[in-house]
């Protein structure tokens, strides 16, 4: 991207032009088309960011734009121009000497995609020296450089560290600096900071933006992440599966998409739920963890978490990937006991092991899952998935049984004649969700665990899953915990915020308080490392933060 | 050069010639490389290893068109949901069920095909074959080919109750040790280890030596033995389930383990288990058949493939092959077996290949 | 470096373990015998006189675990006791034969080893071609025919019916080592079918789950040649399962060398256990049980101890 507004550049010499590719996928025995014709053109300099919904196949065009099909995918038609090249015809050895040196990869796994046997510096230094670009020694010069420009920590050091030695952030920075190795015409970057967590996301963010920048290498930006892809391309094109939907410029489309579904996306982030507060006077909390402490063998995992959550209300827990936001639901749960503190229901305590505890106790809290995959048995029925605590806990049978399951769907909005007898492979993603939430209403619970239940969801799905668990929540004064690492989606539902960094609770109260200053630094840091949907948010962040103010160093400092 | 060496090469020529000209790359690449092959097998062998090389393509070209018929029979025969998954079988897989459908009716009706009993004692001492020995007599003067079929229900009856009963054990022991995890799934996985590191036939030995070699006995040492294998299968199956999410929320529920085992569990790793126990039974088949032919198995006068074997092997250095017709018909089964369950886990491995 | 001497010492121990249970259960399966191992060896008809004589002679009068702990010494220091049968000392007549059936073992596996890896390897990158599908059938084949079904086979058409091999492995002392080899040839080679087969299996299916890994797709997308993929990336991580490959087929070659040996009548420690099982001279069975199980075992362990060695992680800690 040039440092200058987005979209102003002169259109310059066409680096990559696609013409109605088609790639079709093996699947039970059959070939079936995936990628239904999609264009796209790319200038140099130029970022274009890909943009859609799982199974859209943005990775599969992306890597298709190296000419390279994974194994049961093959590429059935249209053309891939580079450079005058057409990739679709051209023979492996003159794909080969194209990818690595003209086109680079950067992949969504660092630690997976760096072999575990070679040194950082050496799987960079291969590409340059296999097409005698340059020299070992000068390509290894080169490479502390990149990794300087990069702001790796120890640039002159880190690449004589194995993969397994460095950070996932930091990894996923040195693969970027391997991309530029031999200074290629072209990167695909396919979802480079999906699985990283926020405050690491915004610092490979912006060493990805100013080293395409610095070098002025165009880039097909691959995200599902609307926020994200806004602080990094030029123009952006959507697709829907496998068809493409629309493309314009990025500040044009920000503002004004014209088709519904790309409409429909942007609207996603304006859902927002009325606040609420908690009931004054001295009422019991439904659930009330107290100075909990747990470890998994010696690791402590948690050190005097304690938290309250009323009746009616949903109180958001928030923090990255091993701050013990999900260890605290196992423990309320009893799937593991603490070593200190107690957990009290309704002013009673719980046994801390879910064995020793009643029925009754366990029929009170419920608990809705991540991965709706996995949270569903694919072999057993709708109806018994929905019927079984119905029957366990309150003894229906029968016709009554049969009602209530009936009941049971018609509240998640799925028509109980169609999906009574199904399984749950024939389900779509937020129709399993909302299976899930049915087995959890099907024990009449006063309290729901919510594990990140919109994370693995499209946006537009996710936004309906709120809306229901909202509904529910206001018919039957339910009391929600909500465990998430998405800011937005604890600003749009929630009414308390716990903040949790490493086992610990840095900072806790009502939204409204939360979300405006002063905040814990930490909180500071998690609030303006979430990407927004302003094209500019990167570089305002960077600019009032600084450099240094991000990330993991930042971190260290908090 | 005569007139079969002449058709010969003509036939792989010419077939090699089609199949490139109709651009089928994997016919002509199998046709040609067995006509370079021939040339060489030719010089060395003659024309003797020519007839050979005749007779096994025929015999493959039998077995694959029998199993083209069988499968397209299947197809029709069967109901609608297993027909469509036939379909898909490849030929060896068609081939496999039809050998073991084969040896089911033979062990069956055994007394019905056979023309005499197991025992009887009908001619001479290694009798040639004749009209009504088809296979002629082995060194007692008993008929071979009513031996072979009767060996059909006791060595594969045998075989399958040592691997029912392993299988049974080894298979809830496994699933209980994964849902249970705890101190049992630790004990349990030391002793399978233990067991496991014993060589299984070296381990057979050993009891054997001491329990005797009764039925009884035979049945429960090789239940013993194999127990653990499956119980480890088991225990892996079930241990990638039991940390699905499904199971935490039945467990949360309240739910015991044996409805975790039986509701949950088994639904979702039947078609690795039956995989299994097809490859456990070939392993018990060969084992008993090895034992049987070192005169520890089953024991005469009842007939087994794996003591026929060592009955008649002196015959083998007279350039017999009578001797070798009950180890093929081991072999034959085995492989069956092994097609069989080839094709399954490959089907649920799905696409990773 | 410390963590990976830890490990490994941890596994070493966890063998010797494994060894010591095995110890007893050997030991302890001649104890479960019905009555006891001088009734079960004189038989029915023998006189008290006899049996208790035998019983005075075997020291059976002493407790279980003391009679286990000498027993145990002295197998540690090589003494076996005193075979039952012809009451020579079992630790000779062992040795000469466990130095054959190794020598057999090791015959099959410098055969089958680079064959096997070659070939396993080959099939991986070709997987699903002509080839591949071919060799599929055929190593399913091999697996599935019983040892005693090839060795004869191999007997008919390159013995009697052609001579090429002698059928009989009668190996003696005085002969040469060519001729040695030349009489080992047809045990060897029928192992050598079957552990060929096993390999190429588990070599080819090793592989390609190394090629299905993210880093072998990252070196493509980044234009290393093909054979430099498999030799600089696909090779250093390859290592942990060849080897395990490797060592769980040579503990198959030791043990399964049994039948083998005696289809050749060839004189190993295989054909002298399955004699004493049937002569039921226990001495001899619990000596051969031992070195069977120790030798599985220490393959075993090596093959873990590779794994560990060549895991990139491991060795180049945090």
């Amino acid at each position: 991207m040039s440092t200058t507004q987005h979209g102003k550049k002169e259109k310059k010499e066409l680096l990559l032009e696609i013409r109605g590719l088609r790639i079709e996928g093996y699947a039970d025995e059959k070939w079936i088309e995936i990628v239904h014709g999609v264009n796209l053109e790319l200038h140099r300099g130029e970022i274009l960011g890909l943009i859609g919904e799982s199974g859209a196949g943005k990775s599969t065009i992306g890597l298709a734009a190296m000419g390279y099909t994974r194994d049961g995918c093959r590429i059935s038609g249209g053309s891939i121009d580079f450079e005058g090249m057409d990739l679709t015809t051209a023979s492996s050895d003159e794909l080969a000497s194209l990818r690595g040196a003209k086109i680079a990869y950067v992949a969504q796994s660092a630690a997976a995609s760096f072999n575990p046997a070679h040194r950082l510096i050496d799987q960079h230094t291969e590409a340059p020296v296999q097409y005698r670009i340059k020299k070992r020694l000068e390509s290894q010069e080169d490479a502390m450089e990149l990794y300087e420009r990069l702001r790796l920590p120890n640039p002159k050091e880190i690449g004589f560290r194995y993969p397994h030695q460095v950070s996932g952030g930091q990894l996923q920075r040195a693969m970027t600096a391997m991309a530029m190795a031999c200074r290629p015409d072209l990167i695909i970057f396919d979802e480079p900071t999906t699985a990283l967590d926020v405050t690491t996301q915004i610092e490979v963010l912006a060493a990805i933006r100013d080293i395409v920048d610095q070098f002025n290498t165009a880039a097909i930006y691959i995200t599902h992440d609307l926020a994200v892809v806004a602080q990094m391309a030029d123009k952006i094109k959507v697709l829907l599966r496998g068809d493409e939907v629309e493309e314009a410029e990025t500040v044009k489309m920000l503002e004004a998409p014209k088709e519904d579904y790309t409409k429909s996306l942007w609207s996603v982030r304006s859902y927002k739920r009325e606040q609420k507060y908690r009931p004054t006077g001295d009422a019991t909390p439904v659930a009330s963890v107290q100075n909990i402490d747990a470890a998994y063998g010696d690791v402590k995992v948690l050190e005097d978490v304690s938290f309250d959550i009323y009746a009616g209300m949903t109180v958001a827990i928030v923090g990255e990937s091993g701050s013990g936001k999900s260890t605290a639901a196992r423990c309320i749960t009893g799937l593991l006991p603490p070593t200190k503190g107690r957990i009290l229901f309704n002013g009673t305590e719980l046994p801390s092991s879910y064995k020793d505890r009643s029925k009754e106790q366990l029929r009170q809290a419920q608990m809705i899952y991540q991965m709706a995959d996995t949270a569903l048995n694919p072999k057993v029925k709708i109806s018994e998935i929905i019927g079984r605590p119905a029957y366990f806990y309150l003894g229906l049978r029968g016709a009554a049984l049969k009602k209530r399951v009936d009941e049971l769907l018609n509240l998640i909005e799925l028509e109980p004649g169609d999906y009574y007898n199904r399984y749950p492979p024939e389900l779509s993603g937020g129709q399993k969700q909302r299976i899930g939430i049915a087995r959890a209403l099907a024990a009449n619970p006063s309290f729901i665990i919510c594990d990140e239940v919109t994370s693995a969801l499209d946006q537009l799905v996710a936004e309906g899953i709120l809306k229901l668990l909202d509904r529910l929540q206001k018919e039957f004064n339910l009391a929600y915990m909500f465990i998430t690492h998405d800011l937005a989606t604890v600003r749009s539902i929630s009414d308390e915020v716990v903040v949790m960094k490493e086992g610990k609770i840095v900072e806790q109260g009502p939204k409204n308080e939360m979300f405006t200053p002063p905040h814990h630094p930490y909180t500071d840091l998690l609030l303006s490392s979430v990407p927004e949907m302003d094209p500019d948010w990167l570089t305002t962040v960077l600019e009032e933060r600084g450099v240094d103010n991000i990330g993991e160093a930042a971190l260290k400092k908090s | 050069m005569n007139y079969f060496v002449i058709a010969y090469y003509a036939l792989l020529i010419g077939g090699s010639c089609l199949a490139a000209y109709y651009q089928k790359r994997t016919p002509f690449l199998l046709l040609f490389s067995l006509t370079l092959a021939s040339f060489i097998m030719g010089i060395i062998g003659g024309e003797g290893a020519l007839w050979s090389v005749t007779i096994a393509a025929g015999i493959i070209a039998l077995a694959a068109g029998t199993s083209y018929a069988f499968r397209e029979f299947l197809v029709i025969v069967l109901p609608r949901e297993m027909s469509k998954t036939i379909k898909t079988a490849p030929l060896t897989a068609s081939f496999g069920l039809f050998v073991v459908m084969t040896y089911a009716i033979a062990g069956i009706f055994a007394p019905v095909i056979a023309p005499f009993s197991e025992a009887e004692v009908v001619s001479s001492a290694f009798a040639p074959p004749d009209q009504t020995m088809l296979l002629g007599a082995d060194q007692l003067g008993r008929d071979m080919f009513s031996r072979i079929i009767f060996g059909a229900r006791n060595s594969v009856g045998l075989a399958l109750l040592a691997t029912a009963i392993a299988f049974f054990t080894g298979a809830v022991a496994g699933m209980i040790a994964a849902t249970k995890g705890g101190w049992f799934d630790q004990v349990m996985g030391r002793i399978v280890d233990v067991i496991m590191s014993i060589p299984s036939i070296i381990f057979a030995l050993l009891l054997l030596s001491i329990f005797g070699t009764s039925i009884a006995t035979l049945v429960v040492v090789i239940g013993v033995i194999y127990a653990p294998r499956v119980f480890r299968l088991a225990r892996a199956v079930a241990g990638n389930i039991v940390v699905m999410d499904y199971i935490e929320a039945a467990k949360l529920r309240g739910e015991g383990t044996w409805y975790l085992i039986r509701k949950e569990i088994l639904p979702n790793s039947t078609a690795p288990l039956i995989a299994e126990f097809g490859l456990e039974f070939s392993f018990v088949f060969l084992l008993v058949a090895g034992l049987s032919f070192l005169g520890l198995g089953i024991q005469p006068p009842t007939a087994d493939w794996g003591s026929m074997v060592r009955e008649n092997a002196t015959l083998v250095s007279f350039g017999e092959i009578t001797p070798l017709i009950p180890a093929a018909a081991i072999a034959l089964l085995t492989v069956a077996v092994n097609f069989v369950v080839d094709w399954m886990l490959y089907r649920s491995s799905g696409l990773k290949e | 470096m410390n963590d990976v001497i830890k490990i490994i010492l941890k596994r070493l121990g966890l063998g010797l373990v494994t060894l010591l249970v095995i110890s007893v259960i050997i030991f302890g399966a001649v104890e479960m015998l019905p009555g006891d191992i001088a009734q079960a060896v004189l038989g029915q008809g023998a006189t008290e006189e006899n049996v208790a004589a035998m019983r005075e002679q075997l020291g059976l009068d002493r407790p279980a675990v003391e009679r286990y702990f000498d027993w145990l010494g002295n197998a540690l220091t090589g003494d076996f006791g005193k075979s039952l049968v012809n009451q020579k000392q079992v630790s000779s007549v062992i040795a000469e034969r466990f130095w054959n059936t190794l020598s057999l073992a090791l015959y099959a596996a410098v055969i089958a080893v680079p064959i096997a890896i070659f070939l396993g390897v080959l099939t991986a990158l070709w997987r699903n071609s002509p080839f591949d599908r071919v060799a599929n059938v055929v190593t399913l084949t091999s697996i599935s025919s019983p040892e005693f079904f090839l060795g004869y086979i191999l007997i008919l058409f390159l013995s009697v019916k052609t001579g090429y091999f002698p059928s009989l492995a009668k190996i003696s002392d005085g002969m040469s080592f060519w001729e040695k080899l030349d009489r080992m040839f047809l045990p060897a080679l029928t192992m050598v079918l079957v552990v060929v087969a096993h390999m190429m299996r588990m070599t080819r299916s090793a592989i390609i789950n190394l090629l299905a890994s993210p880093y072998i797709e990252m070196a493509r997308l980044k234009g290393v040649p093909g054979w430099r993929i498999i030799v600089h990336h696909a090779l250093p991580n390859a290592w942990a399962p060849i080897i395990n490959v490797i060592a769980l087929n040579l503990a198959y070659l030791v043990t399964g060398v049994v039948l083998v040996e005696v289809v050749f009548v060839f004189p190993g420690i295989g054909q002298m256990l399955v004699d004493s099982v049937t002569k039921r001279d226990f001495p001899v069975v619990q000596a051969c049980c031992l070195i069977f199980a120790a030798t599985f075992i220490v393959l075993n362990l090596a093959a873990d101890v590779g794994s560990i060695l060549t895991n990139p992680r491991l060795r180049h800690p945090k």
